[in-house]
């Protein structure tokens, strides 16, 4: 070959189906992959590698990482509030696991005050707390599941346990599994993107990691100071001109390298070189709100070249816009041991607005009824009443970590809008109906992207691995629109 | 929007995705299908293992039928038709259920057999239906190294088995790759570095097999061999410098880093490498360096975060234990039997937790340090390291200093006892009196007065005593007074106010218009005898800001130590002590009171007024009610006991004493504290182990004992059932699993792939081996060859397989892209820690310091983010740490360095045989601007412009061409890289800024004043390039 053909051409030309799944480390679990979903990859078009059609081609994953207290945002209680003050019931406390609490509780009410009282709203009449009054005005377009339950009960393993289906480490997480199974509509962006405000979460990278799937499937994190991807910008003295020249240069003698050895690597190292360089100037445009309307940008709350939470939402639509798969945004600060309605109100003022423009932003522009938008965290709160900080001293009343049963919510994305899913008992300590186990949710929310979750597996230890554990789970077909 | 490829992120994919429309499908197992009769192990357990074994295994199986092993299956389930009868397909009722067409169909979930598999069940059943041990569970024997092949590529026996697989497929090996590329092939494989020119051109001037020989014996001898092969053993190891988890805290374990890499550079057999590693710490009087490998399983996360249940977190430690053993020494996923027996490979949930039982008899390793709520700390044994002669001597003499005066405390507790208990009555006492006794006052009657400064006094008709006349600079005030009858627990002494005293008082400040006092200290006697009577507490009704009421009875005399109470002038005050025994007068008593003043400037009381009462200060605070609580109980806590004790040392100045002094000792001993490291212990008392329903800790089942798996050789009676024991069953020599599995893993490091593909997985549902005689041969002779790893990785590197041409045509890439029958050389991206180590070598920086603590080379800020308590910082070094070995560098769970993550680098939380080769636009922004490769690649330009002005530009870039990838350059290649710099000196010319900037911003590369700067920064882009290219960071 001539070093003027085109390195891919040469690189199409010497590859084998097999290879494909090799080279990017897929292996023989790739290869299985492809025959486990029934299609035939040599007689398909550039379909996405989906098992059925698609209700979303994009997710917006919002984790509310330490856990907000969803008795009093979502799952209205008013027993809960009369019998504010009760010890609780016995079955309520021993034999549970609890985190904090080491004596038999009291029951903790919603307060009565006006700012925490919920209200009926849209058409569904659902139920919402006066604490996030913009997402009162979306309740038409969210659909709640109040049965959600894990099994762990402390936040690094039940985040872990949320995000990969399993509560130690070493698994890939959800949207690792969506980029593996779906891959990047955008050639110059990555198909998994993570905003992080506020604090890590504490199980660190794994929560956005991609396990034993090759590396190339987890999570990016675009930060708000310094280079929104790492080592994106050039060093000092080096300027665009510099830059291309090098990669021009590097891209030459890799040509030399291919022409003489063959290896189909250096062709895709010579693409990778080359995207690098596009990423130069493509993520600074994608992080560039300045051409966003001033309605937009006061309408999330979002700032020209600020950094934050409503400037993350507002990145999140502009990602999904330009083809970016998965977009998860954590933010921290909702583990409201004590003080808990004092600093849950603190908190909602920070998401409420931003999460409901980018709900009523996508709407308009269209993008909604392919955009999954999911708020959850990696457990509930109590509905009993907890006094006491991790070092035993006596606080303001906060609620512990609860397990048993909490909500989430999804809008967009083939989900059915103004629906609630399940219902909890009046206490809201336990499920009364309904229940979604955690790995039943991750099958719901792969469903949606048009996975399977049986079916999306990955051959790992001696086993076809699948996000939702070798357990027999479902999809919440309730919720489906 | 376009649907374009959606598999991966690389851009190239939707192209390639079209291209696979066009495309043959090539199957894996076509490359086995030569042999006419059927072979179970390779035909047909896959089949069974994939489709049949799930329901018709070991746990539960449906309709009682077991497939898995011969006598079941003859025998058939519950309906009692056979299964299978030997010779007989036409009645085997496998075969009629596989072929059924309706609902009787096997198997009932998922796809049907296809054709192919039927028809080669049908011949098995024909064949006599033997069910053959799964290949990995037998034993390897050492097989015959075939003879027949030409001489001239056997370089060794490897070469003859890889040889007779080339021919029966009619292959032929590819040409020997040039000497300079088998020299850096043979370099980096055994130590990650690089040949210096030096040794390109020695090796260059004379090689022959000798000197091929002892090039590998030189780099196995170099320490920087142990450096690079414990990368993928601390892969296995999960080792890391912190917990994981919630607040991911860094925690010593690098001797045991450390002390991998001195025994593989010591070629510790690998027997008594692992028997170190599981057990050091049961072998007879195990050496520090025995104890010290028992790291390997300390190295598992811990979950501290507040609220976690520390034995849950322990069982997960052993599960992690568990799961790292398997797949480390046996290529088993253990794991899959944790909640149920395995599914596929002959493990039953029993067995998993008899494995577990040997693991489960060390300490928990979370504390709750307060004793108190749920907030917990990282804990588990740990052991110091050896340090100098001074240190220790310091260290003994600190020691010894802290025993004595831990003795010394320990007879004054003792001594105290008895105060103790009165301390207690009184407390009591007093206490009930604070609350039940009347308030009232009884004035004390002056009889005479007088001060050391001058002051006279008027006897008012209150009491009260007034100071007139000069005010002394530091007076002492001396006054007789007489106590009436009674019993008295307090004492109170007013300050009033008077218009003679200045903006009427209450002090007689002459130093500026505040008429302040400081009374340092106040002592009460009884006059008979000189007696000295003791306050033990105090209370104002105001004091300024540091000067509190307690200052008048410390002891301590100075300037600031008193009782004062400016801003509040103008106004009477009071203070009031509380007498350590209650003064019990039978009659009127002379009583002499003592006020110093020692802060200056007649900073003396105006006008003073004393009185006593029967009742105590009052029982308010929060610290008085809880001493009520705790004195009313009649029977207390330990804990409670030791609170009450505090309470009362306060009172004890001598323990009190002892005590600081005590903890200042104890603080300079810890600042000269060894270093520490992480090591197994088992308890004294082992625990129970039970099987846990579903792998739940809250539900224990049936008790079990120490077992390994009965599918796997057997255990000797000799052996102790606890980890040693486990430790030397793993590596008896009848072990099938441990030799093959470790020589694959290195096979697979050196090629790639190893002889079977999936490295981590030797079960049923794992690769067959491509080359099993190869694998057993290399097995055997690991074994009997005293379980040298030098010994095999000589003989793998000097075989004439790995000293093929990688280069690849068209045509073998067709049919063997992966190159699983080795037909060329190995060609592979380098790992992370290897990237940098290679580039660091190139551009002259590297530093070879071994060992200690983990270093800091330079990343971008703010990643590491708090995610908790106790945060530690990231300080780039600026030494030479800074270019240290991969090896050495920190690595926090939550955070791994930045560019080995892009690389592939995994957090180490859990055990990874092997990582992914990826190949995305984030590794080239890595190379090229991560401040690391720009420092190297800054470096190494220093490095050329510093060759003697002799050389020309042609000679320099041949030389920076072949430091990077030790071959020499094509004119081709080389006008590329001259025609870069030639561009880039004529842009920096006209923009010299540039300059400044690139070498302003890399401050620890110091640049020689004599150094043309311009020329340095041209250079600088020629290395940049050279450090980005594929074949820098590829072993090819």
């Amino acid at each position: 070959m001539h070093p003027s053909n085109h390195p891919i051409d040469h690189y199409l030309q010497t590859l084998t189906r097999r290879q494909l799944f090799q080279r990017v480390g897929m292996g023989v679990g790739g290869f299985a992959l492809a025959e486990l979903m029934g299609k035939d990859l040599g007689a398909r078009s550039v379909e996405p590698l989906s098992h059925f059609a698609p209700q979303a081609k994009s997710v917006i994953y919002f984790h509310l990482v330490g856990a907000p207290s969803h008795l009093d945002l979502f799952d209205y209680k008013p027993a809960l509030q009369e019998r504010n003050g009760e010890l609780c019931p016995k079955e309520m406390f021993e034999g549970k696991q609890l985190a904090f609490i080491r004596s038999r509780p009291t029951l903790l009410g919603t307060p009565n005050e006006e700012q925490y009282q919920f209200k009926p709203c849209g058409q569904s009449g659902i139920q919402i707390s006066g604490l996030l009054p913009n997402l009162q005005s979306c309740a038409d377009e969210m659909c709640f599941i109040r049965t959600l339950h894990t099994d762990e009960f402390n936040h690094a393993p039940a985040q872990m346990f949320m995000q990969t289906g399993f509560g130690r480490f070493g698994r890939p997480s959800l949207g690792a599994w969506t980029n593996y199974g779906l891959g990047s509509l955008n050639q110059d962006l990555p198909g998994f993107v993570v905003m992080v405000t506020g604090q890590y979460p504490g199980a660190g990278n794994s929560v956005f990691g991609s396990g034993f799937l090759p590396s190339v499937y987890q999570g990016i994190e675009f930060r708000g100071k310094g280079d929104p991807v790492l080592f994106l910008s050039n060093p000092k003295g080096v300027d665009s001109t510099a830059r291309k020249r090098v990669v021009d240069a590097v891209n030459q003698l890799n040509r030399e390298q291919l022409h003489g050895v063959g290896d189909p690597e250096i062709a895709t190292r010579i693409s990778q070189y080359e995207m690098a360089y596009r990423m130069q100037s493509s993520v600074p445009e994608l992080q560039d709100l300045s051409k966003e309307s001033t309605p937009t940008l006061e309408a999330y709350g979002a700032e020209v070249g600020g950094s934050g939470f409503a400037n993350n939402c507002l990145l999140a639509r502009r990602m999904v816009e330009r083809g970016v798969r998965f977009v998860q945004l954590f933010d921290q600060g909702w583990d409201h041991h004590s003080s808990v309605f004092g600093r849950l109100s603190s908190k909602c003022k920070q998401v409420d607005q931003p999460i409901a423009a980018l709900i009523k932003d996508l709407k308009e522009r269209g993008l909604l009824d392919e955009t999954l938008v999911v708020w959850s965290a990696e457990f509930g709160r109590t509905p009993m009443a907890q006094g006491g900080d991790a070092s035993g001293r006596k606080t303001r009343v906060g609620r512990d970590h609860h397990k048993e049963a909490f909500t989430v919510w999804m809008a967009g994305g083939g989900v059915k809008p103004g629906y609630v899913h399940g219902r909890t008992d009046e206490l809201g300590y336990g499920i009364e109906s309904g229940p979604v186990h955690v790995n039943d949710f991750n099958a719901t929310l792969l469903h949606l992207l048009g996975l399977n979750h049986e079916k999306l597996t990955y051959r790992a230890f001696g086993l076809d691995q699948r996000l939702t554990g070798v357990e027999e789970h479902h999809v919440v077909r309730e919720v489906l629109a | 929007m376009e649907r374009r490829s959606e598999v991966l992120i690389v851009c190239i994919l939707s192209r390639l995705l079209s291209f696979f429309a066009l495309s043959s499908i090539i199957h894996l197992h076509d490359a086995f299908h030569l042999v006419a009769k059927v072979d179970f192990n390779r035909e047909i357990r896959p089949i069974l293992s994939q489709n049949c074994i799930p329901c018709h295994g070991l746990d539960h199986p449906k309709s009682e039928l077991r497939l898995d092993f011969a006598e079941f299956a003859y025998q058939g389930g519950k309906s009692g038709v056979p299964a299978v009868v030997p010779g007989k397909p036409e009645v085997s009722e496998l075969l009629v259920r596989v072929r059924a067409q309706d609902q009787e169909r096997m198997p009932k979930k998922g796809k049907a057999l296809t054709h192919d598999e039927i028809s080669l069940l049908e011949q098995w059943i024909r064949e006599g239906a033997s069910y053959a041990t799964h290949w990995s569970y037998t034993p390897p024997v050492r097989p015959v190294v075939p003879s027949d092949a030409p001489q001239e590529f056997i370089a060794n026996p490897i070469d003859a088995f890889v040889l007779r697989k080339l021919h029966q497929r009619g292959w032929e090996p590819s040409v020997p790759v040039s000497p300079e590329i088998w020299l850096r092939r043979v370099s980096l494989g055994l130590t990650g570095l690089p040949p210096t020119l030096e040794q390109i051109d020695d090796f260059l001037a004379e090689d022959s097999p000798e000197v091929r020989e002892q090039v590998v014996d030189h780099l196995l001898n170099s320490p920087r061999y142990g450096e690079h092969w414990a990368r993928q053993w601390l892969d296995l190891a999960r080792y890391a410098d912190s917990n994981g988890f919630q607040a991911d805290q860094l925690r010593d374990s690098w001797a045991y880093r450390d002390w991998v890499i001195e025994a593989m550079n010591a070629d510790l057999p690998f027997d008594r490498f692992t028997i170190e590693q599981l057990a050091g710490d049961l072998l007879p009087e195990p050496s520090l360096d025995q104890r010290i490998a028992t790291g390997f399983h300390r190295t598992s996360t811990c979950n501290i975060e507040a609220g976690v249940h520390p034995e849950e977190n322990r069982v997960n430690q052993v599960f992690d234990r568990v799961n790292t053993t398997g797949l480390t020494w046996l290529g088993a996923t253990l794991e899959c039997a944790q909640c149920h027996s395995h599914k596929y490979d002959p493990i039953s949930q029993e067995e998993y937790y008899q494995f577990f039982a040997f693991f489960n008899n060390t300490p928990l390793e979370v504390e709750n340090k307060s004793g108190a709520g749920v907030s917990f700390d990282f804990w588990g044994p740990k052991m110091e390291l050896p340090s100098s002669v001074e240190e220790q001597v310091k260290r003994s003499a600190l020691q010894d200093e802290m025993d004595q005066m831990k003795r010394e405390l320990k007879l004054e507790e003792k001594r105290s006892e008895e105060q103790f208990a009165a301390w207690k009555t009184r407390q009591a006492e007093l206490l009930k009196q604070a609350n039940e006794l009347d308030p009232t006052w009884e004035t004390l009657i002056p009889l005479s007065a007088k001060s050391d400064g001058g002051e006279e006094f008027e006897f008012l008709n209150d009491h009260s005593l007034l100071a007139g006349g000069k005010s002394g600079n530091f007076s002492t005030y001396f006054f007789r007074l007489q106590g009436q009858a009674g019993t008295w627990n307090s004492v109170q002494v007013e300050t009033l106010l008077h218009d003679s005293l200045p903006s009427r008082g209450p002090g007689r400040n002459y130093n500026n218009a505040n008429p302040n006092f400081v009374l340092s200290e106040l002592n009460l006697y009884l006059e008979e005898g000189n007696h000295s009577l003791a306050f033990v507490r105090a209370e104002a009704d105001f004091s300024q800001g540091g000067y509190k009421p307690e200052h008048l009875f410390d002891g301590e005399i100075s300037k600031r130590n008193g009782w004062a109470i400016s801003p509040e002038f103008g106004k009477p005050h009071w203070v009031r002590l509380e007498l350590a025994e209650s003064l019990i007068l039978k009659e009127p008593t002379v009583l002499r009171i003592e006020m110093r003043h020692r802060y200056g400037g007649g900073r003396n009381v105006g006008r003073p007024r004393f009185s006593l009462s029967e009742r105590p200060l009052p029982r308010t605070s929060t610290l008085d009610s809880r001493l009520a609580v705790l004195l009313a109980k009649p029977n207390r806590s330990a804990k409670e006991k030791k609170e009450l004790r505090d309470h009362f040392e306060k009172t004890y100045p001598k323990i009190l004493t002892l005590r600081k002094d005590l903890k200042r000792v104890e603080t300079d001993y810890l600042k000269c504290a060894p270093p520490t490291t992480l090591v197994m212990v088992e308890m004294e008392e082992g625990r129970e182990t039970r099987l846990m329903s579903r792998g739940n800790y809250l539900s224990p089942k049936e008790k079990v004992l120490p077992g390994v798996p009965k599918v796997l050789h057997g255990w000797r009676e000799s052996w102790p059932d606890n980890r040693l024991g486990l430790a030397r069953w793993l590596v008896d020599p009848e072990n099938p699993l441990v030799a093959r599995v470790t020589i694959n893993r290195w096979w697979g490091q050196l090629f790639g792939t190893g002889i079977v593909s999936t490295e981590a997985d030797f079960g049923a549902q794992g690769e067959l081996p491509t080359h099993p005689d190869l694998l057993d041969w290399l097995a055997v002779e690991f074994m009997e060859g005293g379980w040298s790893m030098k010994r095999i990785h000589k003989l793998i590197v000097l075989s004439s397989t790995y000293a093929q041409s990688s280069s690849v045509t068209s045509e073998m890439l067709e049919v063997d892209p992966s190159n699983r029958f080795f037909q060329r050389g190995p060609r592979l991206r380098m790992s992370a820690e290897m990237i940098r180590d290679n580039a660091l070598r190139i551009s002259g920086l590297l530093s070879e310091r071994m060992a200690g603590p983990p270093v800091y080379p330079p990343q971008p800020d703010g990643l590491w983010r708090q995610t908790g308590r106790n945060e530690p910082k990231y300080l780039a070094a600026r030494n030479e740490d800074r270019f240290r070995r991969g090896i050495y560098v920190i690595w926090r769970r939550a955070a791994p360095y930045a560019s080995f993550v892009n690389f592939d680098g995994p957090d180490r939380s859990s055990c990874l045989p092997k990582r992914s080769r990826t190949n995305t636009p984030l590794q080239a922004l890595t190379l090229l601007n991560d401040q690391a490769y720009v420092e190297m690649a800054l470096g190494f330009a220093r490095e050329l412009v510093s060759l003697s002005p002799g050389y020309s530009l042609e000679d320099k870039a041949r030389i920076a061409f072949r430091r990077a990838l030790t071959r020499a350059p094509s004119e081709r290649e080389l006008s590329i890289l001259l025609s870069l710099r030639a561009k880039e000196l004529k842009r920096l010319r006209s923009e010299p800024k540039r300059v400044e900037e690139l070498l302003k911003a890399c401050p620890v590369i110091e640049i020689d004043g004599e150094v043309d700067r311009l020329e340095l920064a041209s250079w600088f882009f020629v290395a940049n390039a050279l450090l980005n290219l594929d074949e820098t960071i590829t072993q090819g």
